[in-house]
């Protein structure tokens, strides 16, 4: 306070640097750390794609412009693993939200130790995701897993066998573990969502004459559509990114008919050392990220802007 | 439209009763408000007849038919809640047909049912407006269209006007009178405000602990209060209450505790040294007369209708209410009479002992 009453003039040179540089040394260690371990990686990452960078090559490295990205084009494998990664990416989100959400409705009804049954129900969520892939991959074998065996009991499969060898069948293994792993999620935030909506809207609907699927859709999911934008687009960006599972059970096989973009960047960077070209895919699944999660978030945009 | 009739009522939650077998008949476009103080289980009641909350014992009646099993929208009422409970997605005119479009009821019906409430309540120029681009009022209003809408049995209002601001609330209050004096449906209406419930009630129900205590007209509760409860709770500055006991002769009297010795009109058959309360509604204390007694005082409020004083009766609290600006002037002291024709007498349970 004192400082404050006297004019600017009367301080000397250096406490008056030293004050207008207050501010910029607070917040220089959260700015350097930022910008070394965020910033420079990914404009390095970025300039990966266009210059030709081989591990095991000595003579690479020189700057070889839109190369990549031309033989992107040409890429059989990519494009596939471009098909696999919407696949993947829209069971499991449709999946685990479908799944997640009635999860919630359930958790959301009154009952006698609930928050026991809360609490498990969000365990999944805290194994990490390569001993979920292992589980599930052990789960999916018929010498010591039991799934082929009832999943033949059932009729679905024609005989016990691993659907992960399967080109037709394998993908669904990685997406049930995903499912199985991420279902918490959905129920955590719906659930939050939910318990934010006034009981008397319940109430005053139902003396209006609605019944439970009316007050759901008139009541709970106009409530819920902005957390359901938000939780699809966060779950969506991160499962297309996600390639724990399918390397740890599938490696991409059979016949990469489980290659996503994440697991063939993977394998391009890590098995065969073409940082280069990995960084080329890595750049067209982060401008194809981008545009989806501005779409997302324009769609929010109305319907918050609607309501 | 319809009466309604509840008989031998309890509830429970858990082990504790909150409601304990309340008799009540409501008749044919009458307008009951259940009054009390929070807690009393009004509110629980109000929720038991819409079949928001079940019915732990008794029946419940709406037009003949027991109704205690059935789902809140088969019951054909309405119900306006102290939080409004609009639908914020929806605008007015989606909020006032809700009802009705669950119900499929023909467009041009429902446009037709949805401008006539909106003309009632002075809504038309806001039916494309959301809850959330609404005055507190407004939103009452829009509140009572969509309960107005489909023309139910009967209407249940739960506080409705709780949220409103002092001069909102009473201009709301003249409105749902008038609504009521024009659309004549049976109302059960829950205030903890005794001065709703006077001006609007037909009948007022005053409940305290889960147990009816009075049942009566506004002006029956008013002069002829059942218990010390009823008696105090309705009335606002609320009556005075002076403990004291029977004296038979040589008139019928009360003595208070200072030894003052208070007329009765006639004699109610009390035991003589049976300990009773006395009480007198403080706009008749009378003031400045000759041969009453000495009282201090303690502290004026002026309220510009009239002069509320805070006096002191031998150690015992009395409050005045007059008109005269007069006594705005009086010195430390002033002297006051209770007439007998304006005593209240309770008995040592607190039970009314007719005086008239």
């Amino acid at each position: 306070m004192t400082l404050a009453a006297r004019p600017i003039e009367a301080r000397p040179l250096m406490r008056r640097l030293a004050i207008a540089w207050e501010p910029y040394l607070y917040s220089a260690p959260t700015v350097i750390l930022i910008v070394t371990v965020m910033l420079v990686p990914l404009v390095v990452g970025i300039s990966y794609a266009f210059r030709d960078i081989q591990l095991l090559n000595p003579f690479s490295g020189g700057y070889v412009g839109l190369a990549h990205f031309r033989e992107l084009w040409q890429d059989q494998a990519f494009f596939e693993a471009l098909r696999n990664t919407v696949w993947w990416t829209g069971a499991s989100v449709a999946l685990q939200f479908f799944f997640g959400l009635i999860l919630a409705l359930l958790l959301n009804v009154p009952f006698a130790g609930r928050g026991l049954v809360q609490a498990l129900v969000f365990l999944p969520w805290a194994v990490p995701s390569f001993l979920a892939g292992l589980n599930w991959a052990w789960l999916f074998n018929p010498v010591v897993g039991p799934l082929p065996h009832w999943l033949f009991a059932l009729g679905i499969l024609s005989s016990p066998e691993n659907i992960l060898s399967d080109p037709n069948l394998a993908m669904w293994g990685p997406i049930a573990a995903n499912v199985w792993w991420g279902i918490p999620f959905f129920a955590i935030t719906m659930l939050a969502a939910m318990q934010a909506i006034p009981a008397d809207l319940y109430e005053a609907a139902a003396i209006d004459g609605a019944g439970p699927l009316q007050r759901f859709g008139s009541i709970t999911l106009p409530f819920l559509a902005p957390t359901i934008a938000i939780t699809v687009l966060l779950r969506t960006v991160w499962i297309a990114n996600f390639a724990d599972l399918i390397v740890v059970m599938t490696g991409g096989g059979p016949a990469d008919r489980t290659q996503i973009l994440a697991s063939y960047i993977f394998t391009q960077a890590f098995k065969r050392l073409d940082f280069g070209y990995a960084s080329a895919v890595s750049l067209v699944l982060l401008v194809l990220l981008l545009i989806y999660s501005l779409l997302i978030v324009a769609l929010r945009q109305t319907v918050l802007n609607r309501s | 439209m319809a009466s309604i009739d509840i008989a031998g009522i309890t509830k429970n939650f858990g082990n504790i009763e909150v409601l304990h077998g309340i008799d009540l008949d409501i008749e044919d476009g009458e307008f009951i408000v259940l009054v009390g103080p929070s807690g009393c289980g009004k509110s629980t009641l109000l929720r038991m007849i819409a079949g928001l909350e079940e019915v732990s014992s008794g029946d419940i009646t709406i037009a003949g038919r027991r109704v205690n099993d059935l789902a809140p929208r088969d019951r054909d009422i309405a119900m306006v809640f102290q939080s409004y409970a609009l639908y914020p997605h929806m605008n007015v005119a989606g909020n006032m047909s809700y009802s009705l479009r669950l119900r499929r009821t023909a467009k041009d019906r429902i446009a037709q049912a949805v401008s006539g409430a909106a003309g009632k309540l002075g809504l038309e120029p806001l039916l494309d407006r959301r809850p959330k681009a609404l005055s507190g009022g407004q939103r009452q209003r829009v509140a009572m269209g969509r309960a107005i809408v489909r023309q139910p049995k009967a209407f249940l209002f739960d506080e409705p006007l709780s949220n409103l601001d002092a001069r909102l609330r009473e201009q709301m209050r003249a409105e749902i009178k008038r609504l009521h004096a024009e659309l004549g449906a049976t109302s059960i209406y829950v205030t903890h405000d005794q001065i709703e419930a006077m001006t609007l009630a037909d009948r007022i129900v005053a409940m305290q602990g889960g147990v009816v205590q009075q049942v009566g007209t506004p002006l029956d509760l008013y002069d002829r209060p059942a218990n010390l409860f009823v008696a105090g709770f309705i009335g606002s500055p609320g009556m005075n209450f002076l403990p004291g006991r029977y004296d038979a002769a040589p008139g019928p009297a009360v003595i208070l505790a200072d030894g003052a010795r208070i007329a009765l009109p006639l004699d109610p058959g009390l035991a003589p040294g049976a300990e009773v309360t006395l009480g007198i509604r403080p706009e008749h204390v009378a003031l400045g007369e000759s041969g009453g007694m000495e009282a201090g005082v303690d502290l004026i409020e002026p309220t510009g209708l009239g002069i509320i004083l805070h006096l002191s009766l031998q150690g015992v609290g009395l409050k005045a209410f007059t008109a005269d600006r007069g006594v705005l002037n009086s010195g430390p002291s002033i002297r006051v009479s209770l007439p007998s024709a304006h005593l209240h007498l309770f008995d040592s349970a607190g039970n009314r002992v007719a005086l008239r």
